[in-house]
């Protein structure tokens, strides 16, 4: 098989070719920085064109390209005159990251035009085919986003996740970001002198303070999808076939499988959220053990039948 | 890798340039690089190097050479091949960059690439501190989005059920991808991470997208909303700690430090009573009786499980 690394480098020629065609003259260092070249790699690419062209090979038959002083020459390359289409991925890729920024509120008139005219396109009979919605507009999304840019440390109430408690933090904002249908806010937390993720949703109010912070070097990719760690209390349940969905939404370890019933061992930071899902599922799980899971669900259980009477 | 580029290019110059389809015989005693090769070797190769237009999105068309369909020729017609130009000005492009910057699918930023054959653009932006992942397997999602747009008739597994499905469009929400479309049931929803052994069919143009579809009007914005038109309208209490939160997920209107009582439409009613649980004792169902019934039911059967 042939390297992703070939692939990439070949669809840069490709473009790279009638973009200097189309120009009258093309500088090095535009070309460096347009198409994210290094130099080296930009004359190794045109040294090869050198050598390509149509069958015969002779000297009328390859193209021109070198560099003549500062500039990039490219010609006798006709067929190359315009680039190839974009593959499915890069024209999805394009037209989703639009629609995600325009609907999460980011939204700025230069974009919504880019995505409309790419849009024609790409899909000139299909308007109205894609959408893409990245979670709830929040204001909170855009002021954080602010913070982080200006590096300001902000006051926030929150409320946490799994434990039933608010409390209210000042943090330094590094980072927003959306997964799995939520913005998150990575950060130092001043109070627990850590980094933490946030969701902002779960930001009930937030202000931003004067404090400047400097941002660390080399922020590590933020990360919330769940991993188990030792503190974490452990429970194990039953799933029945109703319940599988519990597997594409939790990251749990699959102890054993049949046709009647999945066994699980579920991992949180707290109780909370296995027991809400036991509640949740009623008579289509099997609490197996856990010894915090079992006092929790007999005490939330305890104060819902008071309410459902 | 040198001789990879070389020789790829110098084929795609050949498939472009050929007025007729060319064998692969052709293809071997003509194009620079694929000379003094064995058999088995130039094959190899020559599949090696196709697999890479494929990745490339490069159009190759492979047609039979007589009726007997014994020799096949390969072209690329240039007008397939080359983008339609969209026009976009150098600040369309920017801001295209710095969508594709800050949103990914999955772990690649095919859409960086793309920006490429769109006449890139100047770079050397900072650190954008904001930044949205739409998760997904872009494989699939790639080949889904091709049927999409080039109107094919697919073929899935989903829940151990095999289908056929017209594809019509492509949706993300809370954090997942749906596809809506046709099937033999009628048209359906179904979701992306769920399905299975695609199958995309040969013929571009298989069949026609309603006209006016809105993939918008198919999804809803609540996952308790999913299916078919509202069965039943639910009316729920949420205590004051948790009403704020309840209201910026409903997108209404709460009174600070109050409790919050709504009433909403709801056609999973399975679903809602999940999202409602989610919130402990601090949410309550105030009607209808059948469904504060099945809660009670839930939360019995929880209980005596843990006894």
């Amino acid at each position: 098989m042939t390297s992703p690394r070939t692939v990439s480098r070949l669809a840069r020629i490709l473009a790279l070719i009638p973009y200097v065609l189309s120009k009258d003259s093309v500088d090095v260092d535009e070309i460096l920085d347009r198409f994210g070249y290094t130099e080296a790699d930009l004359s190794k690419d045109l040294n090869t064109l050198f050598v390509c062209g149509l069958p015969g090979y002779g000297p009328g038959d390859l193209m021109e390209a070198y560099i003549d002083e500062s500039e990039v020459i490219i010609d006798a390359a006709d067929y190359f005159a315009r680039a190839p289409r974009l593959t499915s991925t890069e024209a999805l890729g394009l037209l989703a990251a639009g629609m995600a920024i325009i609907g999460s509120g980011q939204a700025n008139p230069t974009l919504a035009g880019a995505v409309d005219k790419l849009t024609k396109v790409v899909l000139p009979d299909a308007e109205g085919a894609i959408s893409v919605e990245v979670a709830g507009e929040m204001a909170s999304v855009g002021q954080l986003r602010e913070a982080a840019r200006q590096q300001l440390a902000v006051h926030i109430t929150y409320r946490s996740l799994s434990r039933e408690e608010e409390t209210v933090r000042v943090i330094e904002p590094w980072a927003v970001f959306a997964t799995l249908g939520n913005w998150y806010v990575q950060a130092y937390c001043r109070m627990v002198e850590g980094e933490r993720v946030f969701r902002v949703d779960r930001i009930r109010s937030m202000e931003v303070t004067e404090s400047r912070f400097e941002r660390p070097k080399g922020i590590p990719e933020p990360g919330v999808s769940y991993s188990p760690s030792d503190d974490d209390i452990v429970c194990r349940l039953g799933l029945s076939p109703s319940a599988r969905w519990v597997l594409d939404y939790y990251p749990v370890e699959v102890i054993r499988e049949s046709k009647k019933e999945t066994v699980i061992s579920f991992s949180s930071p707290d109780a909370q959220i296995p027991s809400r899902l036991l509640l949740r599922l009623g008579s289509a799980a099997r609490f197996i053990s856990g010894d915090e899971v079992r006092a929790t669900v007999a005490e939330i259980g305890k104060r819902l039948l008071a309410i459902y009477r | 890798m040198q001789n990879v580029i070389e020789r790829v290019i110098n084929l795609l110059i050949y498939l472009l340039e050929s007025p007729v389809p060319v064998t692969a015989d052709n293809v071997r005693f003509t194009v620079a690089g694929y000379g003094d090769q064995t058999d088995d070797a130039f094959h190899r190769m020559f599949e090696r190097d196709k697999e890479v237009l494929r990745r490339l999105g490069i159009p190759l068309e492979r047609q039979a050479l007589d009726g007997f369909e014994v020799d096949f020729g390969y072209r690329v017609d240039p007008e397939k091949y080359a983008l339609p130009d969209p026009g976009l000005t150098e600040e369309e492009r920017f801001a295209l960059s710095v969508a594709a910057r800050m949103v990914r699918l999955g772990g690649g930023n095919a859409g960086l690439e793309g920006l490429n054959k769109l006449g890139g653009v100047e770079r050397g932006v900072g650190l954008e501190p904001l930044g949205a992942d739409l998760g997904a397997e872009s494989e699939i999602l790639g080949d889904l989005f091709r049927a999409v747009t080039e109107r094919r008739q697919i073929r899935f597994r989903y829940k151990d059920e095999d289908r056929s499905f017209k594809p019509y469009g492509l949706a993300h929400r809370r954090g997942h991808w749906y596809l809506a479309g046709d099937g033999p049931d009628g048209p359906r929803v179904f979701r992306i991470d769920r399905m299975d052994a695609l199958e995309v069919g040969d013929e571009a143009g298989a069949f026609a997208r309603p006209a006016g579809f809105d993939i918008r009007a198919t999804m809803i914005s609540q996952p308790w909303d999913l299916g078919s038109e509202p069965k039943l309208v639910a009316k729920v209490r949420f205590d004051p700690e948790v009403a704020w939160w309840a209201a910026r997920t409903l997108g209404v209107a709460a009174a600070d430090g109050k409790a919050l009582e709504v009433e909403l439409p709801v056609s999973n009613a399975d679903a809602f009573v999940g999202w409602i649980l989610s919130f402990g004792a601090s949410a309550e169902v105030l009607s209808p009786d059948e469904m504060r019934t099945e809660i009670r039911a839930r939360v019995q059967a929880a209980v005596a499980g843990v006894k």
